[in-house]
């Protein structure tokens, strides 16, 4: 039983990883229509540069702040290069974001090489009822809950954050009350930054980044955001702590790392269900 | 503008067509003659380039005629390379696998597809992303398909007592699967199923209600580029003699729609022309990273650079690739269709 628990509190630490990519996911399409390819690269980012500012002997919560910083820089600067063409579909922003993903790969394995990373994060555990669970883990889902309930409140209370969501409701009707699309989607792009950067930092510490791990983080946030149909980021937090339980129960009673293919599986699963109850006529509409 | 009459727009079009014959018929040489003449490094490449080029011209296809995006197609490239080793590899007639080669590609196709067609957008985007990550994940746990050390040793092809064992032997053979896959392409697009196929690309909808049976025609022509990638990788196990989960990485998938779509998408020619220039420009680029002096990495890191540069750039200033650049591609399209 004890197994369970810890299997429990690592999968909902690493599923709050999923669900913070997620949601950067959903911030992107809901305001720009563009499902962001380089999100994972995002958190590959921070967490590297985590790693270097610690080289560097930055001491906790600044380097932490320092690679937020920069993976939101880089957001904002993938969605310039995303969006800058005069007609840019969604479909070739798709396959553009997919380009600058694989730009990224040069850059980061010229910076910091083709080995994987790690850096310290909370060190030690606390043992609750002859459970021992990392204080990693705890802090990753504590700072996953205050992101979530900042974001909340961001979208919720803020003039910005209601101009964010009247474009994703439409954008049409935003431009027509004198709201910047564009400026919105770019700062989708760099909010989308921002929560993979969390990600990348929080998860760092629990299993190392490489230059090439953004594909399973982007897909394993993709699958944890389709939940919601990639419209609400409340869903992708619901559906990030499902894959990370569900990935973590495998990993810990199947003794073999078949996570990959239960996101992938599970991910597949949900889209072909919820096609089935969409007519094509509301598909295409939407 | 007045339009001309139409006695010298025949004549025009007379012209031109001639004029096209003439370019294919100078391309169809200078491709034929190239094996003889190229060194055996660059030999290999030129096999690789045309293998490259029946899975684009089957990405073509299906991207820019049908509108469906794959993000997957190296799955079937190595499903096509694996039935034909392993029908080598249990003592077959080697044939005998290059038929089967893209017949249980397509099968495949037609099985990922049932499923995961209904999906539209990125999703499918994302669906066949995720097939391609699974299939290589499960054959390289699966120890009959030689797992993560692939499968080694496959002879090569023979025909009754003619053996396939020089290089150049394996360039026609590509070029002839190639002008195979062309011919069809071309056939497919101009044919009634194509202009089903083009329609239903811009909208499901308008073309089911005008009786086009959509999910048919999707499969198909799904089947038919994941057939023409299984093509393709038939020749290449046989080219290289092993196959491994490593030899058909994602990035495979990705450099299908970098040429493509540097290309021009929808077009035949620009299915040719953009692996090929896509292919030189990386050579290049590798010539210069493997030169003295250059850190180790560098290769990997152009390429990367390289690949990816290429797509955003073309798809920011050349949206409809180099082959529809100019107002070249619309006639091009016209004598194409004709």
């Amino acid at each position: 039983m004890s197994a369970f628990f810890s299997y429990l509190v690592g999968g909902v630490a690493l599923g709050s990883g999923f669900a913070l990519i997620g949601s950067g996911l959903v911030m992107v399409h809901c305001v720009t229509r563009v499902v962001n390819l380089s999100q994972g690269m995002y958190a590959v980012v921070a967490g590297l540069s985590a790693a270097t500012f610690f080289g560097m002997g930055a001491p906790h919560g600044v380097a932490e702040l320092a690679a937020i910083g920069v993976a939101a820089g880089v957001g904002f600067l993938t969605g310039l290069v995303a969006m800058a063409g005069r007609a840019t579909t969604p479909q070739s922003s798709l396959i553009i974001t997919f380009g600058l993903a694989i730009f990224a790969y040069a850059a980061e394995s010229l910076l910091w090489g083709d080995q994987p990373r790690s850096f310290p994060g909370l060190p030690g555990a606390i043992e609750v009822a002859d459970v021992r669970i990392q204080k990693q883990s705890l802090l990753v889902i504590a700072s996953t809950a205050v992101i979530f309930a900042m974001l909340h409140l961001f979208l919720e209370r803020t003039y910005v954050g209601k101009k964010l969501r009247a474009c994703s409701s439409n954008p049409y009707a935003a431009r027509v009350v004198g709201i910047d699309v564009k400026r919105m989607g770019l700062l989708a792009f760099g909010l989308g930054g921002f929560l993979g950067g969390v990600a990348g930092v929080l998860l760092g510490p629990l299993r190392p980044i490489s230059f090439d791990s953004d594909l399973t983080l982007v897909i394993d946030g993709f699958a944890a955001a389709i939940l919601g149909g990639l419209a609400r980021p409340l869903m992708a937090l619901l559906g990030g702590l499902l894959l990370g339980v569900a990935e973590s129960m495998v990993a810990g009673y199947a003794k073999a790392s078949y996570q990959t293919e239960v996101a992938l599986v599970l991910m597949l699963a949900i889209m072909v269900g919820q096609r089935a109850r969409l007519a094509t006529i509301h598909a295409e509409a939407s | 503008m007045t339009p001309p009459p139409a006695r010298a727009q025949r004549g025009i079009r007379r012209r031109l067509l001639t004029r096209l014959h003439a370019a294919i018929a100078v391309v169809i040489v200078v491709t034929l003659a190239l094996p003889a003449v190229l060194p055996a490094s660059a030999l290999s490449t030129y096999i690789l380039l045309e293998l490259t080029a029946i899975v684009t011209v089957g990405v073509s296809l299906l991207m820019g005629c049908a509108g469906q995006v794959s993000l997957g197609q190296g799955a079937f490239y190595a499903c096509g390379a694996y039935t034909a080793a392993l029908v080598a590899l249990h003592g077959l007639p080697t044939p005998l696998g290059l038929v089967a080669a893209p017949v249980v590609a397509a099968l495949l196709a037609v099985t990922i597809g049932v499923p995961v067609l209904t999906l539209r957008g990125h999703h499918l985007a994302f669906a066949t992303l995720a097939m391609q990550l699974i299939c290589l994940s499960l054959v390289g746990r699966m120890s009959s398909m030689g797992g993560d050390i692939g499968l080694q040793g496959i002879p090569r092809l023979s025909v009754a007592s003619f053996e396939l064992g020089e290089d150049r032997d394996y360039a026609y053979l590509a070029w002839g699967a190639l002008a195979l896959v062309v011919v069809a392409t071309r056939n497919v697009i101009r044919s009634r199923p194509g202009r089903a196929l083009r329609a239903l690309a811009s909208s499901e909808v308008a073309a089911e209600s005008l009786g086009v049976p959509v999910g048919r025609y999707k499969l198909a022509v799904f089947a038919l580029a994941g057939g023409f990638a299984g093509l393709a990788g038939g020749v290449y196990a046989f080219y290289m003699g092993y196959v491994a989960p490593a030899s058909f990485p994602l990035l495979l998938s990705f450099e299908y729609i970098v040429m493509t779509v540097v290309g021009g998408l929808g077009t035949i020619s620009g299915a040719l022309v953009g692996p090929a220039v896509v292919t030189l420009v990386v050579q290049a680029l590798n010539r210069i990273a493997t030169l003295q002096g250059m850190p180790s990495y560098a290769p990997t890191v152009l390429s990367y650079a390289a690949y990816s540069a290429l797509l955003v750039a073309s798809i920011l200033f050349l949206p409809d690739g180099l082959v529809g650049n100019k107002r070249v591609r619309r006639l091009l399209l016209r004598l194409e269709n004709d």
